[in-house]
């Protein structure tokens, strides 16, 4: 992080150690830079061994073509490293190669999975996976360069109000949505493949219930009536989350999108709760999604479906029904065949799963890496997350405040919707597995929000904290 | 490929996955730790408990000059208003920021939880640009910003910019302030 430099107290001293403190200040940014540099050449190189052993471990040779797509990818990666080091040389250094490993642990997998069942060229999903992570990275590499200032975003917060409006009714829109699976979340591109609009709205939304929260705190966080030690909220100051809910109800009737309204929902409560430190948003939050759930589970029946392929997930009935628990089943076992350190990368048979690329990629991982390789993967996430929320801590402004702290949520609550689904924890809903799953469009959003964390890290002030919250 | 190579690649692989994991935490600790040591050597350098945490912007005293507990001025003489000739700090004597002195010249302070403020104060009760002192023909005035919990002088709410006068209480959410010689 940036505030390693000595505190501010020290420069009543004397003024020679203002000099020493200026000098400290010019050479720590570039000590940031090159603990970043050095992470990411380890990154690359865990990316680059577990494609080699994917190849050693399905086929027994090694075949360089794909290690050279990868060292492109490491190429365009290390860019962003440079572009950082010229127009953010403060911002945090450990999210780029988090970020690059799991991106690559994907790739890796994706293209086991596409050697077992024979794809290759451009009909492989790990060939089109390179190709987002590229589009991907340098969209992030284009944010990074654009948006010098995060602080125009709050300019423009009911313009990406309505931008995440647009793009969520987009898929809706005869002729250019498409249904697949029965979620109608995407939107096709002609012959570029197709787009899931959402996971843009997401970065959008983010945008503005930050914006909108900082303008608005003051009246939700402050009255209503004290009851049980919790201070509720008034009735009328009700009509944000409620909108926001109904939002989500939308979603789930007309675009059969459980995840994605859980993902939006879970967003604006936990915004909310830290814009306003108010506990009970919390609890309104769990109660309306709760009662919207259950109302969801009596009456749609895809809904319904999803919850008893959950309970009831081993009954030969749910499993050998058409839409039933075979695939939730699959995974699992796929898990238990990997034990503690798995069947090692290549060796085990994670393409018996059906979606194993994308939303079973867990499960994939867990079965050829075992426990202590989903372990690990875990961790990287928990990292991620919670440089995203140190972030949005040590911010010099609400709107960064709130901002980076949404961003860093929806990474971490897509994670434990997907990891909790494939476990069977929770009903599996249909979201991506940041940075892992396949899937161009989350790709891209997620780098996205690395490149946002990253600018945002970047602007806060060296030293110590100048106040504090009462 | 023989069966042990691939099971020592296998566990290769996870140990490099893990101490890639470790690397980071490795590079975070001077964050987790440092923070703390840092915490630890200011605290003796800067005295009075709340003053470390809340060193305003601009025209800020150093926090080490509150260092001797607010020594209580020669008391003011009621009504005196407060003008640039007799007024040379505002003092916090109420709020989580008590015991808190900046130093006031001839420029405006702004107060509100801003980071752009002069003086930040944030608690729950404090809008963004909560008020401002500002000086009229060399008097010191305080404007209420629009602020949604209002700004109150001598207990009373304000409505549009008024005349201070010395040791009269200003309260600006949770915090209380008033202007001294």
């Amino acid at each position: 992080m940036t505030n390693t430099t000595t505190p501010s107290s020290t420069d009543s001293f004397a003024p020679d150690t203002g000099v020493l403190r200026t000098m400290r200040k010019l050479h720590l940014p570039q000590k940031l830079r090159n603990r970043e540099l050095a992470l990411l050449l380890f990154a690359c190189v865990i990316n680059s061994v577990a494609i080699v052993l994917v190849q050693l471990g399905a086929t027994g040779a090694v075949d360089l073509d794909l290690v050279y797509l990868g060292a492109g990818l490491s190429a365009l990666v290390i860019g962003l490293h440079v572009c950082l080091r010229y127009v953010a040389p403060k911002a945090d250094p450990l999210l780029l190669p988090t970020a690059t490993v799991l991106n690559g642990l994907g790739i890796a997998m994706i293209y086991r999975i596409d050697l077992a069942k024979g794809l290759v060229g451009w009909s492989a999903a790990s060939t089109r996976q390179i190709t987002w992570s590229a589009v991907a990275i340098i969209a992030a590499i284009v944010v990074i360069l654009v948006i010098r200032n995060y602080r125009v975003l709050f300019r423009y917060t009911y313009v990406f109000g309505a931008l995440a409006f647009v793009l969520l009714l987009l898929p809706l829109v005869p002729g250019i949505g498409r249904e697949v699976s029965g979620a109608r979340v995407w939107i096709s591109l002609g012959g570029l493949g197709s787009f899931q609009p959402g996971e843009i709205a997401k970065i959008a939304l983010a945008v503005f219930f930050a914006g909108y929260l900082v303008r608005t705190r003051d009246s939700l966080s402050m009255v209503g009536k004290k009851f049980l030690g919790i201070r509720f909220p008034r009735l009328r100051d009700l009509g944000p989350i409620l909108v926001v809910w109904a939002l989500s109800m939308l979603i789930i009737v007309f675009q059969h999108d459980m995840g994605t309204a859980l993902l939006y929902f879970g967003l604006f409560t936990v915004m909310l709760y830290i814009a306003t430190g108010r506990l009970s948003w919390i609890l309104i939050g769990f109660a309306l999604f709760g009662g919207g759930a259950f109302f969801a589970a009596q009456t749609l029946t895809y809904v319904q479906g999803r919850f008893q392929n959950w309970l009831d997930a081993f009954s030969p009935q749910v499993y050998d029904a058409s839409g039933g628990s075979y695939q939730l089943v699959q995974g699992i076992f796929g898990l238990a065949q990997g034990g503690l350190i798995g069947t090692g990368l290549g060796q085990g048979r994670p393409q018996l799963t059906p979606l194993s690329q994308s939303d079973y990629i867990i499960a994939s991982l867990g079965e050829e890496l075992g426990l202590a390789g989903l372990f690990a993967i875990l961790g990287l996430y928990l990292l991620f997350v919670s440089r995203g929320i140190r972030i949005g801590f040590a911010g010099q402004d609400d709107f960064g405040k709130l901002f980076a702290i949404g961003l860093a949520f929806t990474v971490a609550l897509q994670v434990f919707i997907m990891v909790g689904g494939v476990t069977r924890v929770i009903p599996l809903t249909g979201l991506t597995t940041p940075f892992l799953a396949a899937g161009g469009s989350s790709l891209v959003a997620n780098w996205i929000i690395v490149a946002l964390l990253l600018r945002v890290s970047d602007s806060i002030k060296t030293g110590p904290a100048s106040e504090v919250s009462a | 490929m023989s069966e042990l190579t691939l099971l020592i690649l296998r566990i290769g692989f996870l140990l490099l996955l893990w101490f890639f994991v470790f690397a980071i935490v490795y590079a975070l600790r001077s964050d987790l730790f440092g923070a703390s040591n840092r915490k630890n050597t200011a605290a003796p350098a800067a005295s009075p408990a709340p003053a470390p945490s809340a060193a305003p912007r601009a025209p800020a005293v150093p926090p080490r000059s509150a260092a001797p507990p607010p020594v209580l001025p020669t008391p003011a003489r009621k009504h005196e208003k407060a003008t640039i000739h007799n007024v040379s700090r505002l003092v916090i004597t109420a709020g989580p920021k008590e015991g808190l002195e900046v130093s006031l010249g001839r420029d405006p302070l702004t107060i509100g939880r801003s980071p752009d403020s002069g003086l930040v104060i944030r608690d729950d009760y404090t809008s963004t640009h909560h008020a401002k002192l500002l000086l009229w023909n060399e008097e010191w005035m305080i404007q209420d910003l629009d602020s949604t919990n209002g700004t109150f002088l001598g207990g009373k709410r304000i409505s549009s910019p008024t005349q201070i006068t010395l040791g009269t209480p200003i309260k600006v959410g949770a915090t209380s302030f008033e202007l001294r010689r």
